[in-house]
């Protein structure tokens, strides 16, 4: 009969295990050089990503510095973050990091890539609160849009001529209160009027789906982790009736 | 308070770690924001309805995240009539900077008033309920005086510059709730939203921050209760470690868990979700979410976060309701 000695590994939840954050990218390229950029990504050094970068630029086109070692780096941190082994820092390191590296990429083509899509992000008008639209650009940079912060406290008019000149595939607007929430109904009308039909997500604090499930455009995101699955659809060409359909309800 | 001296109350207190005050309690008493935010009579006035409009077990002062901040020289924007307090942008520090805490920060911006507010409120219901004082929790304060981004990616990377602004912070902090003792407070409840697994991670939590919470729950010489947001699990060992006497949770969080994690003599604090629930849904939906939530361990009933001002009063009636089934006779 066996007995047992150790009983370190019973009743444990491996979800609580804090230290597992330390570990290096799965391998994701072929090639030596590329695997190290993908590395400096998920672990965040902006120094490194950038130096990778720039030795892998002499033997390698930007295009693949960015499609084999950048980007598949920065999935990497997203499939940690969706395990729940990385934190917020995390992901905003390797954005950093990423981004870094793509800079220097887009100097040597002469032109910006071209990224996934335009997201614009923006807290209600009277509202500081901000935090809920810190995840929200985070995560949206890290899965490669190109977001157009606008900050918080945005006017109306704001939002709706960032919309204008941007032409973004969504827009997001975040609010703790009820109080200034009450300005999304008005960015949306005046976004219909205009004709520009962009899938409006609304949510933060005390932000409800009956409220936002309301007024056209409107998609009610119940978690900022929500924001890069619902740009992905907005990206594919979902409309916001379809959207609404998939996420709310 | 007899739970806070580990003896046994007539029933399951209920009352709210966090801010307390909705627009039908202004209405009620007369007193209104944003002169709640800031002069000492208006804010004990909204306080005390938590006891005398809610029929809550303790009063709880004040209403925002922004008093040491504001002193510490950060620019708060009050919002008016409606809306909760906030800190205006651009934020008052860089990273590489040196933060000060100023020899006169008990007089600086409306602490005077926070603590007139308290000296009011234990005249006049302290015979009959805990007196609570709000404090802020190092990390939440510094993230105030730096802003998230750059204190979120530098509490990881290189978390020892953080460390003169934690100092500071914790500093204030206690500063702060030392007078609020000082002016009657019988209990210290302090929030440190930003320690929140979902925004920092847990072993910064662990490493950084554990350390200055610790110095501050011993400097404190009545029981404190620490509140963060969130889903807590991954931190809730650490929470317990601080020494504080009881810990706040939102129902995301794993009571049981923490039952688990802080033992038999720890107090948890919680029970329905201040926003989906409480704000949201009617008195019946309340009573069943307060009653689930009391079966899993908890020693007082409250709300998982500040009440949001336009909550209805029936459904805080309803959660104190619950409480009183909860008989210890």
């Amino acid at each position: 009969m066996k007995y047992l000695t150790d009983y370190a590994n019973i009743f444990t939840r491996y979800d609580l295990n804090i230290e597992v954050a330390r570990q290096a990218a799965r391998k994701v390229s072929q090639d030596a050089t590329l695997q190290k950029v993908a590395d400096a990504v998920v672990q965040g050094e902006e120094e490194d990503a950038a130096k990778l970068t720039k030795e892998a630029l002499q033997k390698k086109s930007p295009m693949d510095v960015i499609n084999e070692g950048l980007i598949p780096g920065m999935n990497e941190v997203s499939r940690l973050w969706d395990e729940g082994v990385y934190f917020l820092p995390q992901v905003i390191l390797a954005s950093d990091a990423m981004n870094a590296g793509i800079a220097l990429c887009e100097e040597k083509m002469g032109k910006a890539m071209d990224k996934k899509g335009k997201v614009v992000t923006h807290t209600a008008e009277g509202d500081i609160h901000d935090i809920g639209q810190v995840i929200v650009n985070a995560l949206l940079n890290a899965n490669g849009f190109d977001v157009i912060n606008l900050g918080a406290d945005v006017p109306v008019d704001k939002v709706v001529e960032a919309c204008r000149l941007h032409n973004p595939v969504m827009v997001t607007g975040t609010a703790l209160m009820t109080t200034t929430m009450t300005a999304f109904p008005k960015i949306a009308s005046q976004l219909k009027r205009l004709g520009q039909n962009i899938p409006f997500v609304c949510g933060g604090g005390a932000v409800s789906e009956e409220y936002v499930t309301s007024f056209e455009l409107g998609i009610w995101g119940k978690e900022a982790n929500q924001a890069p699955g619902m740009a992905e659809d907005a990206l594919s060409g979902d409309d916001w009736q379809a959207m609404r359909g998939k996420w709310n309800g | 308070m007899r739970v806070f001296n580990h003896e046994k109350p007539d029933r399951m207190p209920c009352f709210c770690v966090n801010g307390t005050p909705t627009y039908e309690q202004m209405e009620k008493v007369g007193a209104y924001w944003p002169e709640g935010h800031e002069r000492a009579e208006d804010m004990a006035k909204l306080a005390i309805a938590a006891h005398t409009v809610l029929g809550f077990d303790a009063v709880r002062a004040p209403f925002c995240q922004t008093f040491e901040a504001e002193a510490l020289g950060c620019t708060v924007k009050l919002g008016g009539k409606e809306n909760i307090p906030g800190i205006d942008h651009p934020t008052l520090y860089k990273v590489d900077d040196v933060p000060v805490l100023p020899d006169d920060f008990l007089k600086r911006g409306r602490i005077p008033q926070l603590i007139e507010a308290v000296r009011i409120m234990k005249r006049e219901v302290g015979d009959e309920v805990a007196v609570i004082g709000g404090i802020i929790g190092p990390f939440t304060i510094a993230g105030a005086m730096l802003d998230a981004p750059p204190i979120l990616k530098t509490s990881f990377k290189t978390p020892d510059k953080v460390r003169p602004f934690l100092e500071v912070a914790e500093k204030a902090g206690t500063m702060l709730g030392q007078a609020l003792i000082e002016a009657g407070a019988d209990l210290i409840a302090v929030e440190d939203m930003q320690a929140s697994p979902d925004l920092i991670a847990p072993k910064t939590y662990r490493d950084l921050e554990l350390e200055y919470q610790k110095r501050q729950v011993e400097a404190l010489g009545v029981p404190v209760i620490l509140h963060i947001c969130g889903n807590v699990d991954k931190v809730i060992d650490f929470m317990h470690q601080t020494g504080c006497a009881a810990i706040s949770l939102e129902p995301k969080s794993d009571t049981e868990l923490a039952r688990r994690v802080m033992g038999p003599t720890g107090i948890i604090i919680g029970g329905v979700d201040a926003a989906t629930t409480l704000f949201l849904k009617g008195p019946d939906v309340v009573r069943e979410a307060a009653r689930e939530q009391i079966e899993m361990g908890l020693d007082i009933l409250a709300p998982g976060c500040a009440i949001a001002p336009g909550t209805p009063t029936e459904n805080l009636l309803a959660m104190v309701e619950v409480a009183k089934e909860y008989t210890h006779a």
